[in-house]
């Protein structure tokens, strides 16, 4: 090989590699967000190996010689058809192309074997014989190249785990018996929704059942409910709801809506109106540590209604394997608004006044990071956009407020200026224009005698779109030039601009992590202004002093405005171990900090004391 | 350390827009200054003054320029107790030009802080070292609303347009009445709406004047925009479209409660008028820097027509119908000159009797469209500010 031709390839290699160790673990390649589809071998096989997310690893894996080359190995490789719809994915999500590299991993295997490389073949032991003969010989596995991709996350405080195998049941039965023959055998275990991780919670050395198979939804229309099996992701029931006219409560569009009930318990914007933990299910089937089943609604059931408010007791007492999610009604009139402010004490006020008034069905207050990471396509234009909020509109926080028309007509009437359905289109579909916007800076000297007094000029919006002209091809003008037309079609549908459907399914939260991944501190307190104020400066201080970028989340009131749910995060490179260290040690700090507000106030509940409560009551989990 | 037979004055909000070229002027006349000011996050204060002068084509000079970093808010203005006393005993005069300058209702307790609650500080300051004058940068709308005739006489309005001519107003008789117990003698000086050079063009500042013009400028460039880049179909719906002869009609009717004009007057008028008051045997008073000529907005409106090659506007007097029919670019501008309405049609007479007895009947020139056009061009030059001190470096 040439000189030239052997930089080339290296640099391929190294891009590859680079991509590779970017990938978030958020599983958005599993859902077809974007109705470009979904990688086909992922969808056959279901194992995670099999979808971009397990070849990504894979890859890590075999460059740094983590794992030998086996069978599984070339049979990964080779099952991808570099269709190219994970590029389309994963670049809406993280800016990445992964097919890059899943171009380079089978050069890198084609060169091994064609070099005379030893490809080993995993050898089947008993327990492996035994799954096999209760899930199918497809389904269980114990090949290095299956079990890598369940192996880690990129969660900065856990000890990673390499587990022996990894099965895949396809019904309750099965999930039973495989329980059973682990006990038997003395194997630990540990419970995946589809097979992705992200916050350090499902590791094992013995074997991780993956419950991707079970992706049921039976819907009983007559009872306002929906039975979901484990398997089934967010967005697809979402999506599967909004046919029949109804919308369920749900958290990321790729998390799982068994997991999500049964680690953290559900929450999101909605949670303004539908609650949080047990407000969102009617009954859910379980297989016990024995192996044996039951009902939540069985009177004997174990009272998984409960909370225990400390971190001891968080040990899963059973596998969750169906859960009745209830079904909400959808009005034709709903639409969404953004009302900006220019501290967070007036973002509040608004916030607990809506919720405690029952205005609206989905309220967040956001902060300029995930408002500018979620409408941007791309990073650059993100920090762009975080600026122009920030300081040219000064709109540091901006409260979403989806309703119907009479929610809609009440925040009117409130009087505080918005950004309506029309005006967030034109911001949306013309922000690459924005932050060159010289007229911006008129805004801001009228905006002196009332903040963002020019919104409520009738003609703004009319005005604002002959400035900025947006369109779908301006919105995806930023965007690699082979991958624009995919986007400008995808940024040319109604739904991608309609602050309802964008709330209800969710797909730009995936991008808040696009930057850097976080550590995310999420707990219930009350609105109490004060309170968090001086929470948010603790937060903020520890971060600076362990030189880490820390933002607010986002806020949303619940239980009439009794309480909220906040996220604060703090991003960190996981690919530096100084970070990594750096992160841990504030982590450790901020949950010091936290713990001591609990215990000074008596009404602050963290999110990491409710992992595998998340089914308990939401006065259990809030106020005893 | 000072050393030569001029006065040393000690001189508040020299970052400012007046007071960046009252010390350019009292320094080019030799002044001796004290410059009481605070850094910023971004720039310590000598480098803001630095900075300031090189726009003005000086160089800060070592023996005749001291800065020092003060705070209002703090006990004597926050300066050491002993460098405190050896400042003020040097102090020959101050003027005092720092003002928070926001219209803004909301921002009333900041805007009194800065006008009214820190006079003491300065006040202090300059009688302590027994300071032979005392000089106060006000504004001739301190006369407030419904005085036709305006003296220079301490102010007796109660009703005021906004929250910075009574936060001024409140100032003029706190001064008075500090300096009369104090034995201080007291020049209050009143500039009306003071815009860039008349020479040259120059302005540090760009609104007042210049806010309804940078207003139709960007909303120009908007409609041409989408005239020459998207089509024009918008502009075509609210009637805007390059016309024949290459004019942008922009159908805009501005509506003014009254006729009248806009009293301006150029920055070199106001320190040369200043220095000439402040310097003069008087030993005190009120003097208004006014325009006795002062343009209409119909006038301006024909100066920016021209300038910005655009047709269709239009000054009408009274009150504006409802919001319906009137086009976006209307419904904007309206909002966007609501704070400074009261001031384009004034009908208001200044007196000027001390003032051209102090500066021998000096007179701000007429404003005329090429004094319009020689601002307007330097304003939009260094993009309404913008780009100023940029523009600045890469000159020098």
């Amino acid at each position: 090989m040439k000189e030239s031709a052997r930089r080339e390839t290296g640099k391929a290699v190294n891009e590859a590699l680079a991509i590779a160790k970017n990938c978030r673990h958020y599983a958005m390649c599993k859902i077809d967000f974007l109705g470009g589809g979904v990688c086909a071998s992922g969808l056959e096989k279901h194992f995670v190996s099999f979808y971009p997310e397990g070849r990504m690893d894979l890859y890590a894996a075999l460059m740094e010689n983590a794992i030998p080359v086996t069978e599984k190995c070339l049979e990964i490789a080779e099952s991808c058809n570099l269709c190219g719809c994970c590029d389309y994915q994963c670049y809406f999500v993280n800016e990445m192309r992964p097919t890059k590299v899943m171009q380079a991993l089978k050069e890198h295997l084609r060169a091994y074997v064609k070099g005379g490389g030893n490809v080993v073949q995993a050898k089947d032991d008993a327990i492996l014989g035994a799954m096999k003969k209760i899930v199918g010989a497809d389904w269980a596995s114990n090949d290095p190249a299956i079990r890598i991709t369940y192996h880690h996350d990129l969660c900065p405080h856990v000890t990673f785990k390499m587990p022996e195998y990894v099965v895949l049941p396809n019904s309750t039965e099965e999930i039973s018996a495989i329980i059973k023959l682990l006990n038997r055998n003395k194997i630990p275990y540990c419970v995946r929704g589809n097979g992705a991780s992200s916050h350090g919670l499902v590791f094992s050395e013995g074997a991780v059942l993956d419950l991707n198979r079970m992706k049921a939804m039976d819907f009983d229309e007559k009872n306002w409910s929906v039975k979901v099996g484990p398997g089934t992701a967010a967005f697809d029931l979402q999506l599967e709801a909004r046919k029949r006219g109804y919308r369920v409560h749900t958290a990321e569009p790729a998390a799982l809506v068994c997991a999500n009930i049964m680690t953290s318990g559900l929450l999101s914007t909605f949670s303004t109106a539908y609650g949080i933990s047990a407000d969102n299910y009617i009954d859910a089937e379980f297989v016990a540590g024995d192996g044996s089943t039951f009902r939540l609604n069985d009177i004997a059931a174990p009272n998984l209604f409960s909370f225990r408010n400390s971190l001891s007791e968080q040990e899963t007492i059973a596998i969750c394997v169906s859960v009745s999610v209830k079904l909400h009604p959808v009005t034709a009139d709903e639409g969404g608004v953004l009302v900006p402010f220019a501290s967070l004490d007036q973002a509040l006020d608004f916030a607990r006044e809506c919720a405690t008034r029952h205005i609206g069905l989905a309220i967040g207050i956001l902060g300029g990071e995930f408002v500018s990471s979620f409408i941007a396509p791309t990073k650059r234009l993100a920090a762009e956009a975080k600026d122009v909020f920030a300081k040219k509109l000064g709109m540091p926080y901006l409260v979403l407020l989806i309703g119907d028309a009479y929610a809609l007509r009440s925040v009117r009437e409130m009087g505080h200026p918005l950004i309506d359905q029309k005006l967030f289109k034109t911001l949306f579909q013309g922000l690459p224009a924005l932050a060159s916007a010289k007229w911006l800076d008129l805004l801001d000297e009228v905006s002196d005698v009332e903040p963002f007094s020019y919104l409520r000029l009738g003609q703004f919006a009319e005005l604002a779109e002959t400035a900025i002209a947006p369109s779908p091809a301006l919105q995806a003008r930023d965007i690699d030039p082979d991958l624009r037309p995919f986007f400008e079609e995808v940024y040319s549908r109604p739904e991608m601009s309609d602050l309802v459907w964008l709330n209800t399914f969710r797909i730009q939260s995936s991008r808040y992590c696009r930057e850097k991944p976080c550590v995310a501190f999420v707990f219930y307190l009350p609105i109490d202004n004060a309170l968090i104020g001086a929470i948010q400066d603790g937060l903020r201080a520890v971060a600076e002093k362990h030189g880490l970028k820390s933002e607010f989340g986002f806020i949303t009131p619940i239980d009439s405005g009794k309480r909220c749910v906040w996220e604060y995060d703090y991003y960190f490179d996981h690919n530096d171990p100084a970070e990594i260290a750096r992160v841990r040690q504030a982590a450790r700090e901020a949950g010091d900090l936290l713990d001591d507000y609990s215990k000074k106030t008596g009404t602050i509940r963290q999110v990491r004391y409710v992992v595998n409560q998340g089914c308990c009551r939401k006065e259990n989990l809030l106020y005893s | 350390m000072f050393n030569n037979e001029h006065p040393v004055i000690a001189l508040t909000g020299a970052t400012g827009f007046l007071g960046s070229h009252l010390m350019a002027r009292l320094l080019q006349g030799g002044s001796r200054l004290i410059v009481l000011g605070r850094s910023t996050k971004e720039e310590t204060l000598p480098a803001r003054i630095s900075k300031l002068l090189r726009w003005f084509g000086m160089n800060a000079p070592a023996d005749r320029l001291e800065t020092v970093e003060i705070d209002f808010s703090q006990p004597k203005i926050g300066i050491p107790e002993a460098t405190y006393n050896k400042l003020c005993s040097r102090t020959d005069q101050v003027i005092h030009c720092a003002s928070d300058t926001n219209f803004s209702e909301r921002k009333r307790e900041r805007v009194f802080a800065a006008n009214v609650q820190a006079l003491s500080g300065i006040l202090e300051f300059a009688a302590h070292g027994r300071a032979k004058a005392f000089h106060y940068i006000s504004t001739a709308y301190v006369a407030g609303i419904n005085h036709a005739v305006c003296r220079e006489t301490l102010p007796a309005a109660t009703a005021f347009v906004n929250v910075y001519e009574e936060s001024k107003a409140k100032a003029e008789a706190v001064i008075a009445s500090f300096c009369e117990k104090n034995s201080l003698p007291l020049k209050i000086i009143r500039p009306s709406i003071v815009f860039g050079d008349s020479r040259t063009g120059r302005s540090l500042k760009f609104n007042a004047l210049y806010f309804p013009i940078k207003t139709v400028h960007y909303i120009r460039d908007i409609y041409l925009n989408d005239i020459r880049n998207n089509g024009g179909k918008k502009s075509r719906q609210s009637g805007i479209f390059v016309d024949a002869e290459g004019y942008l009609h922009l159908p805009l009717r501005v509506y003014l409660p009254q006729k009248g004009s806009i009293n301006l007057i150029p920055v070199d008028y106001f320190v040369d008028a200043t220095h000439r008051i402040i310097a003069g045997d008087a030993p005190g008073g009120i003097f208004h820097l006014t325009n006795n000529s002062a343009p209409t907005m119909a006038t301006l409106a024909a100066y920016n027509q021209e300038f910005m090659k655009i047709r269709g506007v239009e000054i009408i007097y009274g009150r504006a119908g409802s919001d319906a029919g009137r086009n976006p670019v209307e419904e904007l501008f309206d909002r966007f000159i609501e704070p400074y309405r009261p001031y384009l049609s004034d009908n208001r007479i200044f007196d000027r009797a001390n003032t051209d007895r102090a500066t021998g009947h000096m007179q701000p020139p007429e404003f005329t469209d090429e004094i319009f056009k020689k601002c307007m061009d330097y304003a939009v030059g260094v993009d309404w500010g913008g780009s100023i001190f940029a523009k600045e470096a890469g000159r020098n």
